[in-house]
């Protein structure tokens, strides 16, 4: 294709969008709200995952020992676990920092001042993290072999268990559903837009059949259709940024009220945190799904 | 310059052609006269390649258009011009957009375009209104419009669907006056009509069809079914 035929070409799709304008704007708007509806569930799901991940990531087991076990046999059990593949990190935690954490934790009141460092009845500790919180069930039953209870003390994650298999299951539940949701609104928002600009095309079916009848080839009369798809993205994607981010001011504040919590700061802070990555995405999810559709749209008009 | 040889065309059980043969001369004003369902229209689409034979051959400049390949259509589309009922003019274009727009499609320069557009405009008269929209303008004025487009690259064939079929009579003249001015230049013109008045004034040459069949070929001939 010459440049004198591609920039013919080009301001024919600039035209065609122009002169179609309501059109244009239908398809426009239907993209922004498959936009919008992308970005949110996008954004959405991520938050709940990062959320769901950095709760799973806090769980832990916490082995305390008795006061009779010696250091070289706490170094020893330190390395076998750390020896394991699911394991994370194994974090020592003497006496002295077992106080501090706890003179920490019961700041300001007068049981912080209770323990004397002298006489200081905090046990020693290894805190286990776990490469996955499945995981911590298998670690917790090695962590509970015979040859370690004269050492141990006792074991957190016994007491824990319940909540703790709960709290995985529902966090694992919810990233499926959040990604379930996502997928499922991406695929109509799809099918919508494509759609859309099937009917768009559909109205200007005598104008396809002239092209061909004069003798235009198939670039000449698919390249414009596609400019069209482009612009229906580039222009979707600046209004759909631009209404995410209005919309996070106004209803941050309204969720915070109604919600009692900082799941909206969260995703304000998401947005704003990510916004080259969001409109990058944005403007590339809009201009695949814009030539995508038209392409697939103008397939059948090309034949003969 | 034209040669069709025994084409047929088949649809399921219908047979809108049927062994098809004729000849035509270069510079030939053709009418192909018939009743509704006669195959004139079928036998139109052949020479446009909007249709393929189910057999048989269409020879054009000894070459069978019926086996071009799909991207060697629009080329040879190029070549010839075609004339429409409907006029099939581009709704959103000024009629000077219609006419340059059948000329950008086959890469003319755009000097060319400034140099044969309002020529060929003037040719059928509507140069004044060139930067109207096709609503803005009369259905004889549209068809003007539409055979400007036809003939701005200089084909060697025109062909026109029932070219007359939306116009009144003083417009249908019109147009009948001016393929005939276009024929008298070289151009081999082939009409398919309903209207009998017009063929039999021109006293051109007349194929009659019937039921996909060629029924029969005439010189300075009049309208007869």
């Amino acid at each position: 294709m010459s440049w004198k035929t591609f920039t013919r070409i080009f301001k024919l799709g600039i035209t065609n969008f122009w002169r179609n304008r309501w059109l244009s704007l239908a398809a426009t708007l239907v993209m922004t709200l498959t936009l919008l509806i992308i970005s949110i569930f996008a954004m959405m799901t991520l938050v709940i995952s990062k959320t769901t991940d950095s709760i799973r990531d806090k769980m832990d087991i916490t082995v305390y020992f008795n006061d009779s076990a010696t250091v070289d046999q706490i170094v020893s059990f330190q390395h076998q676990i750390a020896a394991r593949t699911d394991v994370k990190e194994v974090r020592y935690i003497s006496k002295e920092e077992a106080l501090v954490s706890f003179k920490n934790q019961q700041a300001g009141k007068k049981v912080a001042d209770l323990i004397d460092p002298n006489e200081n009845p905090l046990p020693r500790s290894l805190e286990v993290k776990a490469n996955q919180a499945e995981s911590l069930d298998q670690i917790a039953t090695f962590l509970g072999q015979e040859t370690f209870t004269p050492m141990v003390h006792v074991i957190s994650y016994q007491e824990n268990r319940v909540v703790i298999n709960r709290l995985i299951g529902f966090t694992t539940f919810l990233k499926k559903v959040g990604w379930l949701f996502s997928g499922v609104f991406v695929l109509i928002s799809i099918l919508v837009i494509l759609n859309t600009i099937r009917l768009t095309i559909l109205t200007r079916k005598n104008e396809i059949e002239i092209m061909r009848l004069v003798g235009a080839n198939d670039n000449f009369i698919k390249v414009p259709f596609i400019i069209e798809g482009l612009l229906y993205g580039i222009i979707a994607t600046i209004i759909s940024t631009m209404f995410l981010k209005i919309g996070m001011q106004i209803i941050t504040p309204m969720m915070n009220q109604y919600l009692g919590m900082d799941f909206s700061n969260q995703m304000t802070n998401f947005f704003s945190g990510n916004f080259l990555s969001i409109f990058g995405m944005e403007i590339l999810v809009g201009i695949a799904i814009g030539i995508g559709c038209s392409l697939i749209s103008i397939r059948k008009y090309l034949k003969v | 310059m034209i040669e069709i040889a025994g084409a047929t065309k088949q649809y399921n059980t219908v047979k809108a052609l049927d062994n098809i043969n004729l000849k035509i001369a270069r510079g030939e004003f053709v009418s192909i006269v018939g009743p509704s369902g006669a195959g004139k229209s079928t036998l139109i689409k052949m020479l446009t390649c909007e249709e393929k034979p189910t057999t048989g051959k269409i020879l054009i400049a000894d070459r069978n258009i019926a086996k071009l390949k799909s991207e060697e259509l629009p080329y040879y589309r190029r070549k010839v011009g075609v004339v429409f009922q409907d006029f099939k003019l581009l709704p959103q274009k000024t009629v000077y957009e219609n006419v340059a727009f059948a000329l950008e499609v086959c890469d003319a320069t755009d000097e060319e375009i400034k140099d044969r557009v309002p020529k060929i405009l003037d040719l059928v008269g509507m140069l004044k209104k060139k930067d109207n929209l096709p609503t803005e303008l009369s259905g004889g004025e549209r068809q003007r419009v539409s055979i400007a487009r036809a003939l701005v690259h200089s084909p060697k064939i025109l062909i026109a669907d029932e070219p007359t079929g939306n116009l009144d009579p003083i417009n249908s003249w019109e147009i009948i006056d001016l393929l005939l001015r276009i024929n008298r230049q070289g151009t081999v013109v082939i009409l398919a009509t309903h209207n009998k008045e017009i063929v039999d004034r021109i006293k051109k040459r007349v194929l009659l069809m019937k039921g996909g069949k060629l029924i029969s070929d005439r010189i300075k001939a009049g309208y007869c079914i």
